[in-house]
């Protein structure tokens, strides 16, 4: 039955895993792009062995973004957002060993938890999720975009930026491959060529994150480098397994939360760990920690965002379809072997299946091992002084930009106007966090909203589609009312002292 | 010997030569890398598995390296209109003109922007589903229940291959009934997933589809929700027959043909059917060297003599269709002139 473990096997799903962690560790590659990349070399290599391959490089390329989400506080990828609220204030405090470590355990647990749930109730998750229609992942989408007001320092700037990010994102074609018309909107004359598919997103996110603090950091003069007295490193590390005592819940809690957005197609695996953080947040005794380097915001975050991976394998595997960017690349492995991928397909390629099981199990393991055994030279990053840094960061978020599209030397000129429009709006008041969830929720939103009414002709629809429905506008009020709640209580407490 | 300048420059001279040799002698050949652009971003989509064939079987037989990039339609032809070096080609297939002759925004005319080459292969799997549970359960019923004037919702994603089945299902039912082609309604969605997801949310009657995407859907019991039934297949039945008697999965080749002209009729004009074969094809830039297309025009009929990508196509359910470079640019233009009549003859 387990004839497909060889060597070889084996070492394909530590050497994807590797290199999927290097991709998730450098601002602009991705999961997706490393996927897209090795995908094909899976032909010549056979379906077990590819997807061996491949699945190492998606759970290593997912994982690796919480390294420069702590240490630099550039989200690696879009799903690594939330890891950069606390990670990086913990890192700048000197506990960036203790962040990368709580992130990498937190992610082992997401990943071994989504996989239980994979092998053991794909199937019937699948019938599930096809239970959510337009009407049901545009609730997500808004569940999702509550967080916006859960992140923001002051309530109505924060709405507001997360509002101007939806507007920028939908800027560009109303795309025909979604279901919309193809028309261009909101994009100046002259500019077509530029702003048809609108401003990509992991340019818009590396600007706003890297080149923004760059900027603020020149403005207010380069700092030294952390010593390496400051850092808590090694047997000065302030972690333990224990902290994890208090964190069972949010653990469990997050890697479902990150489980069921995998399952949900078109969805997007950001929603996952910003909806983990969020629930992480309403259900801490001390919210107001949150954004400020608390352990429990990267356990949500990371294990979120790994309980992603053997979510969207569900819909991949019982429907034939992808539950996230990296698995819709992923499928193309299946169909270069000439093999379909439907509801039929576990049942009839059970040795497909364990391999792609024991593969996922074996790369979750394989990226614990090797992030954990380099942690402590990772954390000195951090040592390297602000002027040698800062310009490699530089360069590695310019050259990220400029390959995430293979070649298009807008994306380094968008890297470079959301840089400067991050360091503006900080002095305006902007907040930058709710701006780029709105910025990537956005498209989604839209189209889910728009092709709703389309179908059911009216706003009632979203109250009245199903029980699913209002679950989710219960959770929706239930986030917002907790949103504005802590909004008054810190206000008070701020004219208290 | 001493070294003089004399000898320095004959030296250099040589030297220069030397290095210049071999990129004069490759100035009109396949650069060493080449990027295959295609019109879909789907990687699990006909258009990037046939295409990875194809530039799997160049690259071995050309010793170069072609790589397949799944970036789009709007995008692949932006980097085919950017390099006329020969490092970018592209593979699409009929919805590269259908979409202009369908009027959808941005799109242009590829015969006038770019240079149409090879035909590979076709896709014979284009298809239209319904429920199983549906009260229709062949395009008999759809166009009947048409002409009593009920209403047959149908999705599909505009401007392209799944429009043009769309259009014929139309062109029916008004030579059917006049009239009855109102009751007909396009419902626009996204991919394969949302035609899906349209019909078991109950918001379409009948769905575009593949046989490769959707024949284990066919496949589940009655009573689950999911299950699906093929009610037509817009390949000509000619090319059916050339597909494995096998088939797709657990529906052979005669199942298949059960669902295509003639046994399965959408008629054109009351005498013939209408019939659509999803064809792959090069695409150039168009001040590209014409030596590259002439090297590539030589390098596939050398491929598709040997036979071995045919075996490749037919075990990925492909149909080998190889057009020289002459041959496919008149059958591409006489067949978009042909669907440009029929458009808008039933638009």
């Amino acid at each position: 039955m387990f004839e497909f473990i060889t060597p070889l096997f084996c070492l394909l799903i530590v050497a994807g895993t590797f290199a999927g962690i290097v991709f998730g560790a450098i601002p602009g590659l991705t999961a997706t792009m490393a996927v897209a990349v090795c995908l094909p070399l899976t032909y010549p290599l056979g379906l077990e062995n590819g997807l061996a391959l491949l699945l190492g490089l998606y759970v290593g390329g997912i994982s690796g973004g919480l390294v420069p989400a702590i240490l630099l506080g550039i989200p690696g990828t879009p799903s690594s957002i939330t890891t950069t609220f606390d990670g990086f204030p913990m890192a700048t405090a000197g506990e960036g060993e203790k962040a990368l470590r709580i992130g990498i355990v937190s992610s082992l647990v997401g990943g071994l938890v989504s996989l239980a749930i994979l092998f053991l109730f794909a199937p019937t998750l699948a019938d599930f999720a096809i239970e959510f229609s337009y009407v049901e992942k545009f609730l997500i989408i808004f569940f999702a975009l509550t967080v916006m007001a859960a992140l923001s320092k002051d309530l109505l700037l924060g709405i507001f930026s997360g509002m101007l990010g939806i507007f920028i994102s939908l800027i560009g074609q109303y795309d025909i491959n979604n279901g919309g018309n193809g028309h261009i909107r909101l994009v100046p004359d002259g500019w077509d060529y530029y702003l048809d598919t609108g401003f990509s997103l992991l340019p818009v996110l590396i600007g706003l994150f890297g080149l923004t603090a760059i900027l603020e950091q020149a403005e207010i003069g380069v700092p030294k480098g952390h010593s390496r007295e400051d850092l808590k490193v090694g047997s000065e590390s302030t972690f333990s397994f224990g902290i994890f005592r208090n964190q069972i819940g949010n653990l469990m809690r997050s890697s479902c939360i990150g489980t069921f957005v995998g399952i949900l197609p078109g969805v997007g695996g950001s929603a996952a760990s910003l909806l983990a953080y969020s629930n992480a947040k309403s259900f801490s005794r001390h919210p107001e920690t949150f954004g400020k380097g608390e352990p429990a915001g990267i356990v949500a975050s990371e294990a979120g965002n790994n309980g992603l991976t053997g979510g969207a394998l569900v819909p991949l595997l019982s429907l034939g379809i992808p539950g996230d960017s990296t698995t819709a690349i992923l499928i193309g492995a299946f169909t270069l072997q000439g093999i379909q991928v439907g509801p039929l397909f576990i049942g009839n390629n059970p040795d497909t299946w364990s391999a792609m099981i024991v593969a996922m199990l074996i790369a979750n393991i394989a990226m614990f091992l090797l992030m954990y055994l380099a942690i402590r030279h990772l954390a000195l990053v951090v040592t390297v002084p602000k002027h040698i840094l800062f310009p490699v960061i530089l360069m590695m978020c310019v050259v990220g930009a400029y390959t995430i599209n293979y070649g298009i030397i807008f994306d380094v000129w968008t890297l470079l106007i959301f840089g400067l429009f991050g360091w503006l709006a900080v002095k305006l008041r902007l907040e930058v966090a709710p701006f780029i969830i709105g910025f990537i929720l956005g498209p989604s939103a839209e189209i889910y909203f728009v092709k709703s009414l389309e179908s059911f002709g009216d706003v009632s629809i979203f109250f009245t589609k199903s029980w699913i429905a209002c679950v989710l506008w219960l959770l929706i009020i239930a986030s917002l009312a907790g949103s504005l709640y802590f909004s008054r209580r810190a206000k008070s407490e701020t004219a208290g002292e | 010997m001493s070294i003089t300048r004399r000898n320095l420059i004959v030296t250099g001279a040589a030297a220069t030569a030397a290095l210049a040799a071999p990129r004069i002698a490759r100035a009109q050949a396949l650069p060493r890398n080449v990027r295959l652009v295609i019109g879909s971003s789907s990687t699990g989509g006909d258009t990037y598995q046939n295409s990875a064939i194809v530039a799997d079987a160049l690259s071995e037989h050309l010793g170069i390296n072609m790589r397949v990039d799944a970036v789009g339609a709007s995008e692949a032809f932006r980097a085919l209109g950017r390099d006329s070096r020969g490092t970018t080609l592209m593979m699409f297939h009929d919805q590269s003109y259908l979409q202009q002759l369908y009027g959808v925004e941005g799109s242009e005319d590829p015969f006038a922007a770019y240079t149409v080459g090879q035909t590979v292969a076709i896709n014979p799997g284009n298809a239209y589903l319904v429920a199983k549970s549906s009260p229709y359960q062949t395009m008999e019923d759809v166009l009947a229940a048409a002409a009593n004037g009920e209403r047959i919702r149908v999705a599909i994603q505009p401007g392209g291959v799944s429009e043009i089945g769309f259009s014929a299902m139309v062109n029916a039912a008004k030579v059917r009934a006049p009239g009855s082609e109102a009751n007909i309604v396009a419902v626009n969605t996204g991919d394969q997933a949302d035609k899906n997801q349209a019909m078991w949310d109950g918001l379409a009657d009948v769905i575009n589809g593949s046989i490769q995407a959707n024949e284990q859907f066919t496949q589940l019991p009655d009573d689950d929700q999911r299950a699906m039934r093929f009610v037509w297949i817009t390949a000509r039945p000619e090319t059916l027959q050339q597909a494995p008697a096998e088939g797709m999965g657990n529906t052979t080749r005669d199942d298949l043909l059960r669902y295509a002209s003639p046994q399965t009729s959408v008629t054109l004009d009351g005498s013939q059917d209408f019939t659509f074969d999803k064809e792959f094809f090069f695409l150039y830039n168009s001040e590209m060297d014409t030596a590259i297309i002439d090297q590539v025009d030589a390098a596939l009929t050398e491929i598709y003599a040997a036979g071995a990508i045919q075996e490749r196509q037919l075990g990925s359910f492909f149909i080998p269709n190889f057009l020289n470079f002459a041959d496919a640019q008149a059958h591409l233009t006489a067949k978009r002139d042909t669907y440009a009549e029929v458009i808008a003859e039933i638009s």
